[in-house]
């Protein structure tokens, strides 16, 4: 038996995730301690147990709960575990190797965690609290630099339903996604170039009609790129920061971009004295577009941004405090909703099979887009502080009941390693 | 997703999602059988509230709602929401998610463990085990949620209106009515906001903040009823709540009777009323205006012709107010003859205090909250018998609402509003 039997083949070599697996080391610690997981993985508990040495009775502890002294270090993964319960319980995981340790509790059959302890580090015990139902179980131990070990199948006895468990996303299941949206996001940045040069061109032409309007268009391009703007780094401030609370903070020569302009376009600003923002905005973008080819984004972040875009308009556009004057906080908010949507697409078969409320997210997701929509007619948005208060509350529910659910999202595609 | 409610039996997951986050489909569906829950501790009870004989095999079942004459606890939090549901069903889904919760809340346990598939199940607040610690949960609805919206028209209880505006009353909107009222109340302020955190979590789609106040009462000084702002003990005067007829009398309504619909039985008419108390203004005035304005002593609370805070006054022997004025306070609100006898109401008030008006003055005041049988005989009653009170020069009712306490969630496979929405 291979100390991976869930067969899940390991990621290719150079694709292995970015948490620090020193390929030098990596090669030598694998030699020894394949055989010790190849043993372990060997012994099969059924029921009440056998086989092992108990390690540790399992006791009721002060939480109430029952607590079972696990070993979690690579030559002994699993061991303690022999009297398998269903419920909600404890495993106190005590790392007795040498180095820091990832612990999961999978089931061997479909590589579903139940359980996930990360960082254990040497001679340290932590607890893993876990919901159990009836079926098989491995304790699976992933030292650093090592191959991971799966410690022996132990059955849990009857027919309670199990609790919630996902296989989980590796970095190579992440890659092409990332990669397709970030081919995505280079496109838009080339449509951003194109409306704030329209933009610049209102300006300099002394147009503010039109500048009010391709202002909106270009801005709501950059907002729908909203999960990128880790990726974007410094370039976010310059092109879409905001200025200080402080009296005189919008006159402030480091309050640049898309919200400088807003400010002007709506406060009565002459052309002329937008024309420096304008060119230094289309700078910034001409400067973004530069440097996009050479940026890569971590597919650790797409679960995060899909979560976070929607985090952020709920923060700062349904609370207005975005607004410069141009009182599109809800536009920008639906394009937050249309950029989640292109992460959430491209997760979407990753996403399935492992969240089961997959479906109610889509319908949740469609009614917000749908609740933002009725403020949106023809060319104009109702502005924040004039939505009806009960479309307001609608609206801040939609975003709320949203969120908890993107909250599982960004949990499942949390990077795991699985060998 | 499923907490293990005391005592552990080992629950297993059904992961539940309706439009709400783990909001229940199927209430019941988990065996954990809620028991040897905590008696309620009821540290600040108040001594003319004598703590009921509320069944300790659980501190959330009943027939009737907990928190309605419960001892007053030290800590509270009182919110109005406006639904969000679209409609029936996902407003029962709404109710089933609330029950579950304040189930889980009120009783204690661990929270539901979900491994790699979400955040947290809990905010960890209280620990890494919820310890029940006495909280009550008492859930209201007001008339608005009888509009065309859930089809409920024909169910709104008889005398559940919009709350009117009254003299002396300076209401703001914004802090007004609601679809729905529930109010969290325990010994600790922690328990209070976690279990305040943990319901809205799971609500998010279902209702929305409209209005909420925090509310505290403070120990005995040194003895009997807890006192107010004003330094004067609030809440003497209350009904007996130990007293069968009594409370058949003044609180419970019950259905088919007075043209109450039947699915009202066991419920309650909730009063909240929000009264700022403009503290300073009256720091500057005299103890003896402030005395006669009460009627009452303010270190003993006995009322002025008696030396007890529980003496009773005796109006009758004073008919023109030498001793106990006639404007004063408890004399207007409860004038003790036959007559306004069945206009009483149980008061379960707490203090609040939200930090700085505009002008640099304390922003402090009541959380009035009182129930009964019958808003307009008892409530209303009393606060036109106030019209024009000294007392109103300092103090402003600015906020508020009519609720009906729904009635009990009488076991595990109850929840709140079912007799309402079946």
């Amino acid at each position: 038996m291979s100390a991976e039997p869930d067969g899940i083949a390991p990621p290719p070599p150079g694709t292995g995730p970015s948490r620090s697996r020193r390929p030098p080391m990596w090669q030598v610690a694998a030699a020894g301690l394949a055989v010790a997981g190849a043993v372990t993985a060997a012994v099969l508990l059924s029921g009440s147990g056998g086989g092992t040495v108990e390690h540790s009775a399992p006791a009721t502890a002060a939480d109430g709960l029952r607590h079972t002294a696990v070993d979690a270090s690579t030559g002994s993964c699993g061991r303690g575990w022999i009297r398998p319960k269903t419920g909600t319980q404890v495993f106190d995981l005590r790392n007795t190797g040498a180095n820091a340790t990832e612990v999961y509790l999978t089931d061997p059959h479909s590589g579903k965690v139940y359980g996930e302890v990360e960082g254990l580090a040497p001679g340290i015990t932590r607890p893993m609290v876990v919901d159990l139902g009836s079926g098989s179980y491995a304790f699976k131990c992933l030292q650093e630099d090592t191959d991971a070990v799966t410690g022996p199948t132990v059955v849990v006895p009857g027919t309670v339903p199990r609790g919630p468990a996902a296989v989980p996303v590796t970095q190579h299941d992440l890659i092409p996604p990332t990669l397709a949206y970030q081919k995505w996001v280079g496109d838009r940045i080339g449509d951003l170039g194109r409306g704030v040069k329209a933009l610049e061109a209102d300006i300099d032409g002394g147009d503010l009609a039109a500048a009010r309007r391709d202002w909106l268009s270009a801005h709501l391009v950059y907002e729908r790129m909203g999960a990128a703007y880790g990726t974007f780094g410094d370039a976010d401030g310059a092109i879409n920061g905001t200025a200080a609370r402080t009296p005189g903070a919008v006159q402030d020569p480091d309050f640049t971009g898309f919200h400088r302009i807003e400010y002007g376009l709506w406060h009565g600003a002459s052309a002329a004295s937008l024309r420096t923002p304008a060119a230094k905005l289309v700078g910034d973008v001409k400067a973004l577009d530069d440097d996009w080819s050479q940026e890569r984004m971590d597919p650790a972040d797409m679960g995060l941004r899909a979560h976070e875009i929607v985090e952020n308009a709920e923060q700062f556009e349904l609370t207005g405090r975005t607004d410069y004057g141009s009182g599109t906080n809800l536009a920008t908010a639906r394009a937050n909703l249309d950029g989640t949507k292109e992460l959430l697409d491209r997760l979407n078969s990753l996403l399935v099979p492992r969240d089961p409320g997959a479906a109610k997210l889509t319908a949740t997701l469609k009614r917000a887009e749908a609740d933002l929509d009725a403020a949106h007619h023809g060319d104009t948005w109702t502005p924040l502080d004039r939505l009806a208060h009960d479309q307001r509350q609608r609206i801040n529910a939609d975003f709320g009941d949203l969120l908890e659910q993107l909250a599982p999202v960004a949990a499942i595609f949390d990077v795991r390693r699985t060998a | 997703m499923t907490d293990t409610h005391e005592p552990v039996t080992g629950a297993g997951d059904l992961r539940r999602r309706g439009f709400l986050r783990g909001a229940a489909i199927g209430v019941g569906a988990v065996g954990a059988v809620a028991g040897g829950a905590a008696a309620l501790t009821g540290t600040a009870a108040s001594a003319a509230t004598p703590a009921p004989t509320r069944s300790t095999r659980s501190a959330f079942h009943g027939a009737h709602q907990a928190g309605i004459t419960d001892p007053v606890q030290q800590s509270t939090a009182f919110v109005s929401f406006d639904v969000t549901a679209a409609d029936k069903r996902e407003l029962t889904e709404l109710l089933h998610a609330v029950t579950d919760r304040a189930r889980f809340l009120a009783t204690g346990g661990t929270p539901a463990a979900l491994g790699i598939t979400d955040s947290p199940s809990d905010s960890g607040t209280l620990g890494p085990r919820v310890p029940g610690d006495g909280l009550t949960v008492t859930v209201g609805v007001g008339a608005s949620l009888f509009d065309h919206r859930f089809g409920l028209a024909d169910r709104k209880p008889a005398r559940l209106t919009a709350m009117p505006a009254f003299d002396d009353d300076d209401l703001d909107p914004a802090w007004c009515h609601g679809d729905l009222s529930l109010q969290l109340s325990a010994p600790h302020a922690d328990t209070v906001l976690h279990a305040l955190r943990d319901i809205a979590r799971h609500t998010r789609g279902g209702m929305q903040v409209r209005w909420r106040m925090d509310g505290f009462t403070s120990p005995p000084r040194p003895s009997g009823t807890p006192r107010n702002h004003l330094g004067f003990k609030d809440g003497t005067a209350n009904p007996d709540v130990a007293d069968p007829a009594t409370v058949n009398r003044l609180l419970w309504v019950g259905g088919g009777t007075n043209g109450e619909p039947a699915w009202t039985t066991g419920g309650s008419y909730q009063v909240v009323r929000t009264i700022r108390m403009l503290v300073e203004f009256w720091d500057r005035v005299s103890i003896t205006e402030q005395e006669r304005m009460f009627g009452r002593s303010r270190d003993t609370g006995a009322p002025l012709d008696g030396t007890k805070e529980f003496d009773t006054p005796r109006f009758a022997q004073d008919p023109a107010g030498d001793v106990i004025p006639l404007d004063s306070h408890i004399r207007m609100a409860n004038p003790r003859t036959a007559q306004t006898d069945n206009s009483r109401i149980l008061r379960r008030g707490y203090n609040y205090d939200r930090g700085m008006d505009s002008d640099g003055n304390l922003d402090m005041g009541l959380i009035f909250v009182c129930y009964q049988q019958d808003i307009e005989r008892q409530f209303a009653a009393v606060q036109k018998r106030l019209a024009g009170e000294p007392l109103v020069d300092y103090i402003t009712p600015f906020g508020g609402g009519y609720f009906f306490a729904l009635p009990g969630v009488r076991d595990r496979s109850d929840w709140f509003g079912r007799a309402l929405l079946a």
